[in-house]
Formats: structure tokens, C-alpha cells, sequence
């Protein structure tokens, strides 16, 4: 993909399948190096299963035989002389503490390294796809930190869909106000 | 013309070659393997110079005539079984991807 940012909304998405009530997309950055840590709280996979998502040509879809969201991001990470690592626990085995861990980490210094991207729109798309799920988001960076929880949202809106246009908007001013301060 | 008379005309290397008979109907060029995947187009051959075993998947899914790998790259032996397993037909050339483009435009 031409974007990191397309990368984590794919991955994240998953997370969403997976029924996971919270799922958090945290950043890090150094100087040379980006971290990218998609972390939910979902059903989990067996270990049989997380050897295959590796695997192009696995899929949860129906419609096609291969998958490649993971394999890409994998690639990507690989491609500027980082890691991938991808952790999970099957609410089948682990009842009480179950759900999957993606950790990339990219060399921004290498000539093959993907721009990160709009990551806001990336976290603005996912809530207001998914206004009944939560998300918490982190990025990093030497100079400063940018958050957002959407269950402190909830909080203060009380019963208002973080769907709605007015809300999702504001998301969206409040995520790129903590870009431009920091 | 067929993947194993394009491979034969031009001295290509044959990775794999389960699919010998598939026609060639055009050619597309890319490295990006996301953009290839939405692009490219069915029995078309393939130019690119990747070689982790996602192009054997973004391949099949677009369902190409062949992947054709430029300037002698060359894939990993688990690569290449895995490409006959599913079907996909690899050839290699010691040609920058220009001059593979510019062999197949002669012949499609």
C-alpha cells in the first residue's frame, strides 16, 4: 500500500471482526525508527491460525483465496530492515485475557520505507464505521504525544452515537490540534 | 502466444511452469504489490523485480499469464514450489523490466 495509514485501518479492522470491544493503535517514534502496534481485545487466534494470517494465501474472508493485509504489512516492515511480530491468545484457551498483538517496527531512514500517511483519517474512519466499539490512539513522537480514548468521549457525551457527523468532526479537529501543537 | 513459447523465443529461465499453455493477452509492470493487485489484469504477463512469496499470491488472485522477473532476480526455492502448488508460472530474465516490456509488445 502507498500508506502506512491503510496498512493499520486494514489491520485494526480485524480487530473490529474479531469482536473486540477495544482496540488500540499506538506509534512510536524515535529518530530513525517507527513503531506501529495494533493491539485488541477480541476472540484471538490458535497458533495454527496465526501461522496462517502470515500466509498470503490464508484469508477469514470466503470470497477469495488469499489475504494479504498482514502479509503486506509484514513485507513493509521487512522491506526497511525491521521486525514483525504478531502475538495472540484464543478466547477458546485464554477466557479471561484473550485477543492479538501486531508489533511492527520500520526503519524511517531506509530508502524503501512507506510514509505513514493520514493516520487521522485512519482513526476518524474506524470510529465512525465503528461507533459501538472503542479505540484508544497513540502516537509518540521525540517532540510529543498525541492521544484520543473514545471511552472518555463516551463519557462526556453520554448517549450521542460518536457516529454522528458533529461528533466525528470534532474528533477529527481535536486529533489534529494535538498534531499542530506538538 | 503461450508462456512457455514467449519463455523459449527469448531464452527466459523457467522458475515454474505448471500453466505452459496459458496465452499471454497483454503485459503490466509493477513493483508495488497493492497497486498491481487492484491494476493488473487478468492473462496479462507480469513484469516485476519482487520477489517474497506475496507476488505468488497477489499473482494468483489477479489470476496473470505469468510473473516475469527482470534483471535475474530470483525467488527462494520455497517460493518457487509454493508458486507450482498454486498454479502460477515464473519465468526469469537477465533483462532490465524496459526491455521485457519492449519483447512483449513485439508479440501481443
Amino acid at each position: 500500500m502507498k500508506e502506512l495509514s491503510l496498512n493499520i485501518l486494514d489491520i485494526a479492522e480485524n480487530s473490529v471482526k474479531a469482536k473486540a470491544p477495544l482496540t488500540q493503535i499506538i506509534l512510536t517514534e524515535s529518530e530513525d525508527l517507527l513503531t506501529i502496534e495494533i493491539i485488541d481485545n477480541g476472540c484471538g487466534m490458535t497458533s495454527d491460525i496465526v501461522k496462517k494470517v502470515i500466509d498470503p494465501f490464508y484469508t477469514t474472508r470466503t470470497t477469495r483465496k488469499v489475504g494479504l493485509g498482514i502479509p503486506f504489512f509484514k513485507m513493509e516492515a521487512e522491506q526497511t530492515g525491521g521486525t514483525f511480530e504478531i502475538e495472540s491468545k484464543a478466547e477458546s484457551e485464554f477466557p479471561n485475557d484473550h485477543g492479538t498483538k501486531i508489533k511492527a517496527t520500520f526503519h524511517k531512514d531506509h530508502i524503501d520505507f512507506i510514509p505513514l500517511g493520514d493516520v487521522v483519517s485512519t482513526v476518524t474512519t474506524l470510529i465512525q464505521g465503528h461507533p459501538d466499539s472503542d479505540f484508544l490512539f497513540r502516537h509518540v513522537t521525540p517532540k510529543g504525544e498525541v492521544f484520543l480514548d473514545t471511552r472518555e468521549i463516551k463519557n462526556e457525551l453520554g448517549g450521542v452515537s460518536l457516529a454522528e457527523y458533529e461528533v466525528i468532526k470534532w474528533i477529527e479537529e481535536y486529533i489534529k490540534e494535538q498534531y499542530q501543537s506538538i | 502466444m503461450t508462456v512457455a513459447e514467449f519463455a523459449e523465443k527469448y531464452s527466459m529461465e523457467v522458475l515454474s511452469m505448471p500453466e505452459p499453455a496459458r496465452e499471454i493477452k497483454g503485459g503490466y509492470m509493477g513493483d508495488l504489490l497493492s497497486w498491481v493487485m487492484g491494476r493488473a489484469q487478468a492473462d496479462q504477463a507480469w513484469i516485476t523485480i519482487m520477489s517474497n512469496q506475496n507476488i505468488i499470491a497477489v499473482a494468483s488472485l489477479v489470476d496473470v499469464a505469468c510473473i516475469i522477473l527482470a534483471e535475474d532476480v530470483r525467488l527462494d526455492e520455497s517460493i518457487t514450489e509454493n508458486a507450482k502448488a498454486k498454479g502460477v508460472n515464473v519465468l526469469t530474465t537477465k533483462e532490465p523490466a524496459f526491455e521485457v516490456a519492449c519483447q512483449l509488445s513485439k508479440e501481443i
